[in-house]
């Protein structure tokens, strides 16, 4: 249903309870005896207490009636009219004692009476009504207000939602509001009548965004919406309202709902942020902890180790060379701790941007240069790949810790095998040794954070490598995948996403 | 004959203490700065040709050190730093640093970096190139390394003025990434693609008369950069 067919339904029942209830009824026949009476009373003060002319009797008659049309509404007052018509020309017009005129002039006389009566009962009925609209539109006005003045004060850590049929019940004294959050799925309610068996509708009015209103229970179900898009629903029993007032009152909630929804996501992206940063200056400050004393072991080893003016005794070289590695080992060890700390939990920043896949694997053999030196490395990288939208320091260490995991646990005479290709909407990079291979059991548990093999232990791994290459593979929607038969060798692969205009 | 003066920033003692020992023992003499406030002003009474800076320091930290080091003089600037991170990297060359190298760092590449900072080309650049520059309104002066273009004077440090030296011998051509960083670093570089891009964005701020305009030092998409000369 479109706005202008929602508006148009609510007009056709501009007021939403039924036009003559029972009680109504009694009221205005109550009044409508009343106004009988004052004719009664004029009757009996014009013949009895102050006997007067025709004229003056018409007259009085003429104030009785304003008065009822003043005090009352059109229906007693056309009552009286018509009643004081028929006593003036029963008591006061000749024939009196009669509903028979005799003489013409008094035909009109009585005409023209009866004619100014309904007039003025028109008259001043209408002018009651309008002020009485006049009246409750002010009042709407202020509730209005006073509702969004009292969301202004809306408190931070409860919903919003919540908190606005709270409000919309203490502004209008509705009897009873529900409204449904289609951002968080939950509905609310507030009043001292309560809204059973309404969700389904309440869900149903925001999907379809339609307005509905059922007037035997007094329900009115109307979907929120923020330009087109509904965000959610609100359903009100009992409530006196215009359309108008009605329609303010809806995009209230749909502008505080939207506020609140769209702090929510700012704060929550400023905590993610933070804790980002605090993360992220934790970590630098490890590094440097670990790193210095590191630097000036490394400083010392390789000064001792390079020195040509003088070169060491053998076992001197020997034991020397043992503290340079154990630095190297540690060093890795620091660095590969806090790139997998960095990592972990998937809410790390990729730097994406788009890059050649065969600039990532010789970046990566270049950054491997002293480890991969007297190995063989065959490359087998398609022609005309597509470009690729990556994180290409992230996805250089994923390449350069596959390498490094082949250089290790394959021979020294042994070639590793490095491709790329393109696979349905990816390029696939692989790294393949001929190694040991790995079984099926340890396959499901190599990428696993500090796991080194069986019989490995020995090797110089840190068991973070493969954790590591998996997490960034992750970040970037993908998977690392493993394939390998004891005694043959192993292949790691990945696949790594196009960028969009080669997808 | 000592090899160069090297002053040594680092907070760390025992760092300070293996860099004088080891760099020492090559050749070098060797002065010493507990922080970056104590290196500038080693800096202002000493001569020095080399400053080894730590990157990670309290105080004043190694950047803005290195930013106040180059707003007055060219001396060659390398960085240590922690972190390999490439914007990390990117900032210390930005900063004015002419070479980085990462902790813990082996001595024979740490000389190796020394060597390559300290290492001069040959040839100044020629004096037909220099006199073409002339004509379009950019004055550089030899002796003092000084470049002015439209009123605005400022010094080359000497690895801005060899890499500009190498392109202006070479015009209207495109040299590789690669052909660059060996002839201006020395035969072991190559792939720090993160120099050339950081030094020629230096050179072009001090040379070209609108530097967000490159007319002189072009780049190449995918392939290097060309010194745009016409004849």
């Amino acid at each position: 249903m479109n706005m202008a067919a929602m508006a148009r339904s609510a007009r056709s029942a501009a007021y939403f309870a039924p036009r003559i209830s029972i009680q109504r009824s009694i009221v205005l026949v109550g009044r409508a005896i009343l106004s009988l009476g004052l004719v009664a009373a004029v009757t009996f003060l014009c013949i009895r207490l102050v006997p007067v002319n025709e004229i003056t009797a018409g007259f009085l008659y003429l104030v009785a009636i304003l008065l009822i049309a003043t005090a009352g509404g059109l229906v007693e007052s056309t009552i009286a009219s018509i009643a004081a018509m028929l006593c003036f020309n029963y008591f006061f017009l000749p024939p009196v004692g009669t509903l028979t005129i005799s003489d013409p002039r008094n035909w009109v006389a009585l005409f023209a009476f009866l004619a100014t009566s309904l007039t003025a009962s028109q008259l001043s009925a209408r002018a009651k009504r309008r002020t009485r609209e006049a009246v409750d539109r002010q009042n709407e006005i202020e509730k209005l207000y006073s509702l969004s003045r009292a969301l202004l004060l809306t408190d931070a850590t409860r919903p919003i939602a919540k908190q606005i049929v709270e409000q919309i019940v203490q502004a209008f004294e509705f009897p009873a509001v529900a409204l449904y959050d289609r951002g968080s799925g939950e509905i609310y309610r507030a009043g001292f009548d309560d809204l059973p068996a309404i969700d389904t509708e309440l869900r149903g009015a925001a999907v379809r965004s339609q307005f509905s209103r059922d007037e035997s229970s007094m329900l009115i179900i109307t979907p929120i919406r923020l330009g087109r898009e509904p965000i959610g629903s609100l359903a009100v029993r009992g409530a006196f309202l215009s359309d108008a007032a009605l329609q303010s009152l809806v995009n209230l909630a749909a502008i505080w709902l939207e506020r609140a929804r769209s702090e929510e996501t700012v704060n929550r992206a400023e905590v993610v942020r933070r804790s980002e940063e605090l993360k992220s200056t934790l970590l630098d400050a490890i590094a440097h902890e670990f790193k210095t004393p590191l630097t000036s072991i490394k400083a010392v080893t390789t000064g001792l180790l390079s020195d040509p003016a003088a070169p060491l005794e053998p076992r001197q070289r020997e034991l020397v060379s043992i503290a340079d590695e154990g630095a190297d080992r540690l060093s890795t060890l620091v660095t590969q701790a806090i790139q997998l700390a960095r990592i972990e939990g998937g809410k790390f920043q990729l730097n994406l941007g788009i890059h050649f896949p065969s600039s990532l694997i010789s970046a990566a053999l270049r950054q491997m240069k002293s480890s991969t030196d007297g190995r063989k490395i065959e490359l087998r990288i398609a022609d005309d790949l597509p470009l690729v939208s990556v994180d290409a320091e992230l996805v250089q260490m994923v390449i350069a810790h596959l390498i490094d995991n082949a250089l290790k646990y394959s021979p020294p005479g042994a070639p590793i095998l490095i491709g790329a290709r393109v696979s349905q909407a990816s390029v696939v990079i692989y790294v393949v040794d001929r190694g040991a291979g790995i079984t099926d059991e340890e396959q499901s548990r190599i990428f696993d954070k500090f796991y080194r093999g069986t019989k490995e232990r020995n090797l110089k791994g840190t068991g973070m490598g493969l954790a590591i290459a998996r997490e960034i593979i992750r970040a970037h929607g993908q998977e690392i995948h493993v394939t390998s038969k004891p005694g043959e060798g192993s292949e790691f692969s990945f696949s790594l996403p196009l960028t969009p205009a080669e997808r | 004959m000592s090899a160069g003066r090297i002053l040594v920033v680092d907070d760390d003692p025992q760092i300070r203490r293996a860099m004088r020992t080891t760099l020492s023992a090559r050749g070098y003499e060797v002065g010493d700065a507990r922080t970056g406030e104590e290196g500038l002003d080693e800096l202002r009474s000493g001569a020095y040709d080399l400053v080894l800076l730590d990157m990670n320091m309290p105080g004043m930290g190694g950047i803005e050190t290195c930013r106040l080091i180059r707003s007055g003089s060219e001396i060659a600037i390398i960085m240590l730093t922690v972190s390999s991170a490439e914007k990390d990297k990117v900032e210390a060359l930005d900063a004015g640093a002419d070479d980085y190298i990462t902790k813990p760092f082996s001595t024979p590449e740490l000389l190796a970096r020394i060597r390559a900072t300290l290492r001069r080309l040959p040839h100044p650049p020629d004096d037909a190139g220099l006199r073409q520059l002339g004509q379009r309104g950019v004055e550089i002066d030899l002796a003092s390394r000084q470049a002015t273009v439209r009123g605005r004077t400022s010094r080359l440090t000497a690895k801005e003025f060899d890499l500009l030296s190498y392109l202006l011998a070479r015009p209207n051509k495109t040299l590789s990434h690669r052909e660059l960083l060996q002839a201006v670093w020395g035969p072991d570089y190559g792939d720090e693609l993160e120099y050339l891009r950081v030094f020629i964005n230096r050179l072009r701020k001090k040379i070209e008369p609108d530097p967000s305009k490159p007319q002189f030092l072009v780049t190449d998409a995918w392939a290097g950069y060309r010194f745009q000369l016409p004849q």
